[in-house]
């Protein structure tokens, strides 16, 4: 029964998911064509949309790669269904709470609500504390759904082996798979950073109770947000690869993929330096400690290591003069790699304190973040999304204009992607509804962005459709 | 500086392409399922080993020239300070009293000397970005409500440079400025 129940929800996430991305989408088209002067929204509409495609995007694709998980976890585990159903209801309460507090209540302090922007009120004043509230029902819900989780791998898995640490030995005893050790070390960062979001909403609550007698700490609230998103940004794409390395092998036709020695100890590193990199969002703030900033550097420099050297390089050798199965889910997988590593390039510039001082808060940082996930992220979910649709379906026609799809899919984002980078070089702000007069380029760079995107959107709006019907049937099959 | 960090970010860029769509047209001319690479585990510990030595001797080589050790050994000309608001700079030789900010806008520096900025805010977070004569962002630092940054720079060229607010701070964000005249 358990397991029906679980293929529906992840049948209902996966509409849901891809329902909130085309909404999201067309609010970053919007907000490209505003900065090109086509449209005309007021400050208030585009920086409210600003928030909502921000949020909801994070929001989406976290839960995404935490679908994706549950469902593959029953391969190891007993999977109970209550932990994601709490995940589902809790997130849309909170994507409502939200949607009311930036399109009714035109809240807009953008998706960081850098403290103490929540509080200068410019919006309806019951607003930021429905935001607040949205933030508190997801942050609990989400909590709630990674810690029944991981209670689950820690009834078959002890504590050592779930890290995978007798692989750190010759001839281990026991295996540990690598889906559940890479689960398992980012459900720990998922908590982390929601833990910290607990702490972040305690203090904005307590400061809004107080009538103003307890002030908080501008810089401690600073570390705080970006540990939280900083973290919970990258966690999420590595719940795409917990998926991804348990089904590239299998959809290639491929030997599956063992936990070795140096999986066991990159990934235990990962963890470190991925709770360490968020520093690099602090790079300007000079009050901040000068070793936080170095470690923020190094950190995000170590934090490549097990990624490019590990995985990556996985997924290189797992294809070099292979004879493979292409299909649209291992190409998916594939282009994501590559998009990530695109991505991760430039993020690695700017994690570059030097580099920083010219590019933060610029397009490049637009630029670089939507690169692992517009093209990267957001392949490894459409590749989980695929395989679970077609998994279920009697034909196998599904595969038709696949080659179509992926072509606009990767046009349209590069070509979006693009124009960030050449924007982010020609050091225009990032987060501007209007650009002012200094920066020529911006409006062009803005409206040649909105029609990529719209490209991108025509390919997603393919693989929505023909995804979704696949999973109504799943959802509403009386039998399994 | 942007030119070449985006060269630098082609570059790379095409590099990595390439070994992606090198790779896949191995894959797509692979006669059995055999082949693969040799010497794998090698391979990628060269790999990483490599990685980790440039990326060691870009961390050494750029950890100095950031931000925080401009001019430190220098005493400077000048002291600016300046408080961001909603939706505004105040520029000021004299420190600012937050209950009453006295200031302005736009301000005469000389050239070649060095002048060291204090940043702070009065209300949210702003960001302190210096935008030379032809639009390029030559320095910043944030403004945070009850720290002081403190943002040292020689300004060598005569002419207008823009302030431009670099912390997203609210609907007003993006006309929120001053200006610095170098003669
Ligand atoms: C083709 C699809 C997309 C389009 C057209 C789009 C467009 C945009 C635009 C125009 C902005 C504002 C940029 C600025 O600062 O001026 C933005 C910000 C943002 N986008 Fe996207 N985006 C897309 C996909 C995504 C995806 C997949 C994510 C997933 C995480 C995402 C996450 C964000 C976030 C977190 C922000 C920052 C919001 C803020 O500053 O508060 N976007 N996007
Ligand atoms: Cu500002």
């Amino acid at each position: 029964m358990e397991t029906v129940k679980i293929k529906k929800i992840t049948a209902l996430w996966i509409v849901v998911v891809l329902l909130l991305f085309v909404v999201s989408i067309i609010l970053g088209i919007l907000m490209r064509l505003n900065q090109g002067e086509i449209i005309h929204h007021s400050p208030v509409t585009f920086y409210g949309n600003m928030t909502t495609h921000g949020l909801t995007m994070i929001g989406i694709w976290f839960v995404a790669g935490m679908a994706g998980v549950n469902y593959l976890m029953q391969r190891y585990v007993t999977v109970s269904l209550w932990p994601n159903m709490t995940g589902l209801i809790f997130t849309a309460i909170g994507v409502i709470l939200l949607w009311v507090s930036t399109f009714i209540g035109d809240f807009h302090a953008g998706w960081t609500f850098l403290y103490p922007l929540p509080f200068k009120v410019m919006w309806a004043s019951w607003a930021t504390p429905m935001f607040l509230c949205s933030l508190t029902v997801m942050g609990v819900g989400w909590l709630i759904w990674s810690l029944g989780m991981v209670m689950q791998l820690l009834k078959r898995y002890s504590i050592s082996q779930v890290f995978a640490w007798q692989h750190f030995g010759k001839n281990p005893k026991v295996e540990t798979p690598p889906f559940v050790l890479i689960s398992m070390i980012t459900l720990v960062g998922v908590i982390a950073s929601l833990l910290a979001a607990v702490v972040l909403l305690i203090l904005y609550f307590m400061e809004f109770f107080s009538n103003s007698s307890f002030v908080n700490d501008a810089l401690l609230m600073k570390n705080l947000t970006y540990f939280f998103g900083h973290t919970i940004a990258n966690e999420m794409l590595y719940l795409g690869l917990a998926v991804l390395y348990e089904l590239f092998s299998e959809v290639s036709g491929r030997p599956k993929w063992k936990t070795t020695w140096y999986i066991a100890v990159s990934w235990n590193l990962s963890l470190v330096f991925i709770l360490t990199a968020f520093f690099h969002h602090l790079y300007m703030d000079f009050v901040q400690p000068e070793g936080l900033q170095i470690v923020g550097q190094l950190a995000s420099y170590l934090a490549s290591l097990p990624a490019a050297g590990v995985t990556v390089f996985s997924v290189i050798i797992a294809v070099y003069r292979t004879k493979i199965k292409w299909s649209l889910t291992n190409l998916l997988f594939f282009i994501g790699v590559a998009g990530w590593v695109v991505g991760g390039l430039g993020a690695l510039i700017d994690a570059t304190i030097s580099n920083n001082f010219v590019l933060h808060n610029t397009l490049w940082v637009p630029a670089h973040f939507h690169t692992y996930n517009v093209m990267g992220n957001v392949l490894f979910s459409l590749a989980f999304f695929h395989w679970f649709a077609m998994q279920f379906a009697n034909n196998n026609i599904t595969e038709r204009f696949a080659k179509t799809k992926l072509g606009l899919l990767i046009l349209g984002g590069a070509g979006f992607l693009a124009v960030f980078y050449l924007g982010g070089a020609e050091s225009i702000p990032r987060r501007y509804s209007n650009y002012p007069a200094e920066f020529p380029s911006a409006q062009v760079l803005a409206y040649v962005g909105a029609i990529f995107a719209t490209v991108y959107l025509i390919a997603i709006l393919f693989f929505f459709l023909n995804i979704s019907k696949r999973c109504v049937k799943i959802m509403f099959s009386s039998s399994s | 500086m942007q030119t070449s960090i985006l060269i630098l970010f082609l570059i790379l860029t095409g590099l990595a392409l390439l070994v992606f769509v090198y790779v896949f047209m191995t894959s797509k001319g692979a006669k059995s399922s055999g082949g693969g690479i040799r010497n794998a585990l090698k391979k990628r510990l060269w790999f990483i080993l490599i990685l980790f030595v440039l990326l060691g001797f870009t961390a050494w080589v750029t950890i100095s020239k950031s931000p925080y050790y401009l001019f430190a050994d220098e005493a400077p000309s000048q002291v600016i300070h300046v408080a961001s608001m909603q939706f505004a700079f105040v520029l000021s030789n004299n420190s600012i009293d937050p209950d009453s900010p006295k200031g302005v806008s736009s301000i005469e520096l000389p050239k070649n000397e060095l002048i060291e900025f204090r940043v702070t805010s009065l209300d949210v977070n702003h960001g302190f970005a210096i935008y030379d004569a032809s639009n390029r962002l030559i320095a910043q630092t944030q403004a945070m409500p009850g720290y002081v940054n403190r943002l040292r720079w020689k300004f060598t060229e005569p002419g207008i440079y823009h302030i431009l607010c670099l912390e997203y701070c609210g609907m007003a964000h993006h006309g929120m400025r001053a200006s610095i005249t170098i003669k």
